[in-house]
């Protein structure tokens, strides 16, 4: 049976090939597509259809009678206000289930970022590994030791005004990789990705910082009596192609599930 | 060279008579439309207006939005602007585009913007950068002994190193958009390891580290012309000069980044973009080497050659890849490294060079001879590929020669009379002629070879009658000329004056100079007299690392074209080439080209 490993790279090369978009590209449509039906499905079972109904129902209502009333002044006002109240009660009953969908999708795409958010460095390209130091005392001690397949290219650059040291570093072949940043004889590691596929990355290690470590870090926190504040790969950002344009997946994404959210809504008649 | 030299052995090797003048502009408008200036309207790199003889460069023209309403300190323009090719007459690929030929024609000179076409191009020289000039380089320092300020091909900007960083910006294109044009700028920072010779650079979010002496990749840059609504994108690279002691930052030209370009500089226009996703991105400027940079110092030889070999690199990658997808038609490609290292590099063969230093020659002196190498190696790689069906044709626009004396045209027309300067002249005025009397001037010098009359109802303050009397005048100038002696060594200064109603034809040959100087070899004319400057002797040493040169007499510095046909002209010239490329798909060239196919038995040739 074939490993996932070798599939990934098959279904690559069949989608390129079909639909003339890459992996990412493939697993972001696919993505938008299936949670835009799952937002669907879920807002449909955990909101109040009926009443977003009357409520969607009653604003038509006043909005019709704004255009048909429109000489009587008193109906037109009249009309407003109602189509304030409507619009807020409306609001209300879309508020839970929005919740509802909110929040678990926030932390899916928090962790689609990891995947879809960066390329992961490829072998022979140079990138900058940066330390921070809590102080400027400890800029100085800061040292790397590196892996035998990594090597760094040129000498550390010190940089006293904001607290950092950052290598340039240049790994041979695809692998992940261990750093270790010495300091005040402690080491710390940082993980470094090098590979032409799609992977895992944290580009940065942190020091405590419970919320910034869930949305940008993918790895345990430094130790919180370290003298190193965080440890950063410069990993490139990735583009995603589609449509002739190059997009930050999370837009593609939002935009591909909202077209997919109102198709499904339509096809399923699931009041929004 | 084993390539061109098989190549010569079994088809033919030529001298190919170049342009009158054989400037690059010239010469290649003559091959791309088989027309002489008269006919296509290039007669310099730069062209001047007799009304108000304000200098612009000759072979395009790009232009603010003409009208605009101004807010405060905003303007907003109505209407785009445009960027005007001024060659005239048809290019050969349009005529093989209206015969359904296909073709590709890289970087050729003279070709921007583009001129529509069915197919691939890429503008080549004359292309300017982001700020509209053919290249201008920024140079970070914060040496107090440098001069700052604008340099001939650049600016020098004095930097404060505080607590091991710098804040500088990068200069981008002239924001129209606000009042005064100023240029628009964008920060970036330097933070320079207090110890070791390296920097981190970081531009808009972009970091990267340089060691001392390395250059780094492309950098995207844009500049915020409106905010929110109005960016221009560029790309530069970095070169980190000097960490320690002094800090010094060489900043190429803003080129145009070809992902998104500002201007049209390929056909089809979303071309440069899938070519710089296929090839990297590249130079995009037309005269990449940055030759200013040399010659003002900023950049040293090695470094000089460390760019020009990446230039090199870029093309050959770019052929590399675009040659092999050549099935049918035409392809034609560009190379720009041996002029240009040609011009930078002569005074290190030539030990009769002023500039020559036989410590830099020991060092580089073999450096030409890669270069010609190089292209040996290109056509290493065209020359399997060619079938019996196919023609090709291998040619230079334009020999070299040393420049080793510069010779003052206008500081000579001053001593013998023809140019009269005001009594109340205005020393610190630098520009074109400023403080020139028209009313007692008779001719003047403006280009590298140009001579004028100061023609009546054409100049602005004409004195000199149409006619017999231009005519008898200038054949006065033109036997003084000829008489010109070099006292340092008693040659010949000039070689031949050609007058321009001798040898143009065609609807603009009385728009550019009345003659055309032709320096002997070894000679040109100086820096400041081109721009229409009065230096003090007529006849100076060229210091100036531009040392090999070849605006000169145009039968002193032919080109070469080789073919692997037997070509029967006995002597051909650049005009012949557009007439050649036609007749090989058996096309019938229009009437206004002059030449004819290099393949034909001659005929009376010019």
């Amino acid at each position: 049976m074939a490993s996932p490993t070798s599939i990934i790279p098959r279904l690559s090369t069949l989608l390129l090939g079909v639909l003339g978009v890459d992996l990412p590209a493939a697993l972001v449509i696919l993505l938008s597509l299936t949670i835009g039906l799952l937002m669907v499905m879920v807002f449909r079972y955990t909101s109040d259809q009926k009443a977003i109904r009357l409520a969607k129902n009653q604003l038509k209502a006043h909005l019709l009678a704004v255009r048909l009333f429109q000489d009587q002044l008193p109906v037109v006002l009249s009309s407003y206000g109602s189509i304030l109240r409507c619009t807020g009660r409306y609001l209300q009953l879309a508020f839970k289930p929005l919740l509802i969908v909110a929040l678990p999708l926030t932390f899916l795409i928090v962790q689609l970022d990891r995947y879809l958010g960066w390329t992961p460095l490829p072998p022979g390209q140079a990138f900058l590994l940066k330390a921070r130091a809590t102080s400027p005392d400890a800029v100085n001690e800061l040292s790397l030791r590196l892996p035998p397949e990594m090597s760094t290219t040129a000498p550390a650059v010190h940089v006293p005004a904001e607290n950092e040291v950052v290598w340039r570093v240049v790994a041979e072949k695809n692998g992940e990789y261990n750093v270790i940043i010495g300091v005040a004889g402690r080491t710390l590691a940082k993980r470094v990705v090098v590979s032409s596929g799609l992977s895992r990355i944290s580009p940065i290690r942190l020091q405590g910082r419970f919320w910034q470590r869930i949305f940008v870090s993918g790895e345990p926190a430094l130790p919180e009596n370290s003298p190193v504040q965080s440890v950063e790969v410069g990993y490139p950002s990735r583009e995603i192609k589609f449509m002739g344009f190059e997009w930050n997946w999370i837009w593609l994404f939002f935009l591909l599930s909202l077209v997919a959210g109102f198709v499904f809504k339509s096809v399923l008649r699931i009041e929004i | 060279m084993p390539n061109f030299a098989r190549l010569a052995q079994r088809g033919s090797l030529k001298r190919l008579t170049s342009s009158i003048p054989p400037q690059s502009p010239v010469a290649w408008s003559n091959m791309i439309t088989g027309m002489n200036a008269g006919g296509h309207g290039l007669f310099d790199f730069i062209h001047r207006d007799p009304k108000t003889l304000a200098l612009y460069f000759s072979a395009s023209r790009v232009e603010a939005p003409k009208h605009a309403i101004h807010l405060g300190s905003w303007v907003i323009p109505l209407g785009s602007g445009s960027a005007e090719q001024l060659r005239r007459g048809k290019a050969f690929w349009e005529i093989l585009d209206e015969h359904g030929i296909p073709n590709s024609v890289f970087r050729i000179p003279a070709n921007f913007p583009p001129v529509p076409a069915k197919g691939q191009t890429l503008s080549g020289m004359g292309t300017p950068d982001l700020r509209g000039t053919y290249g201008t380089f920024s140079f970070y320092t914060d040496d107090p002994t440098a001069a700052t300020g604008a340099v001939e091909g650049g600016q020098v900007i004095p930097v404060q190193v505080e607590n091991s960083r710098i804040i500088a910006n990068l200069i981008g294109p002239d924001n129209t958009f606000r009042k005064g044009s100023p240029a628009a700028t964008e920060p970036f920072s330097v933070a320079v390891d207090p110890m070791e010779s390296a920097a981190r650079i970081a531009v808009q979010g972009h970091e990267f580290v340089l060691r001392e002496g390395e250059w780094s990749d492309w950098v995207k840059v844009e500049f915020q012309l409106i905010p929110f609504f109005g960016n221009v994108k560029g790309m530069c690279r970095f070169y980190l000069k000097q960490a320690h002691p002094r800090f010094q930052l060489y900043v190429s030209p803003v080129n145009i980044d070809p992902a998104s370009p500002a201007l049209p500089i390929s056909t089809p226009s979303s071309y440069s973009r899938s070519l710089s996703e296929e090839a990297g991105e590249f130079y995009t400027q037309g005269i990449a080497e940055d030759t200013k940079a040399l010659s003002d110092g900023v950049l040293d030889d090695k470094e000089f050659l460390e760019q020009s070999r990446t230039v090199l690199a870029e093309h050959r990658r770019i052929f590399d890849l675009q040659f092999p997808k050549f099935q049918k038609g035409v392809f034609f490609f560009y190379f720009s490294s041996l002029d240009l290292n040609s011009h930078m590099l002569w005074r290190l063969i030539d030990p009769e060079h002023p500039a020559y230093d036989a410590t830099l020659s020991s060092q580089y002196g073999s450096v030409l001879q890669e270069f010609y190498q190089q292209m040996d190696q290109v056509l290493g790689e065209v020359l399997p590929k060619l079938d019996k069906h196919t023609t090709l044709l291998v040619l230079s626009d334009h020999g070299f020669a040393p420049y080793r004396r510069s010779f003052n045209l206008n500081t000579w027309l001053l001593n013998n009379g023809y140019i009269t300067l005001k009594s109340d002249a205005d020393p610190n005025n630098n520009e074109p002629l400023a403080n020139v009397d028209w009313s007692k001037t008779r001719a003047y010098g403006l280009g590298l070879n140009g001579l004028y009359l100061n023609l009546h109802a054409r100049e602005r303050e004409g004195i000199v009658t149409p006619g017999a009397k231009a005519d008898a005048l200038l054949k006065e100038i033109r036997e003084k000329l000829l008489a010109v002696r070099d006292p340092k060594n008693n040659l010949p200064v000039i070689t031949r004056v050609d007058f321009a109603a001798d040898v143009y034809q065609g609807p603009y040959a009385h728009d550019g100079p009345d003659a055309l100087v032709g320096y002997n070899r070894g000679y040109r004319a100086g820096w400041k007299t081109i721009l229409g400057a009065f230096p003090s002797d007529v006849l100076e040493d060229n210091t100036n690392p531009w040392s090999g040169d070849h605006c000169i007499d145009y039968a002193l510095v032919p080109g070469v074209l080789l073919s692997n046909r037997n070509i029967a002209a006995e002597m051909p010239a650049l005009t012949d080439i557009a007439p050649t490329i036609l007749a090989e798909f058996g096309i019938v060239k229009p009437k206004n080209m002059m030449g004819q196919s290099v393949f034909q038995p001659n005929i009376a040739r010019r």
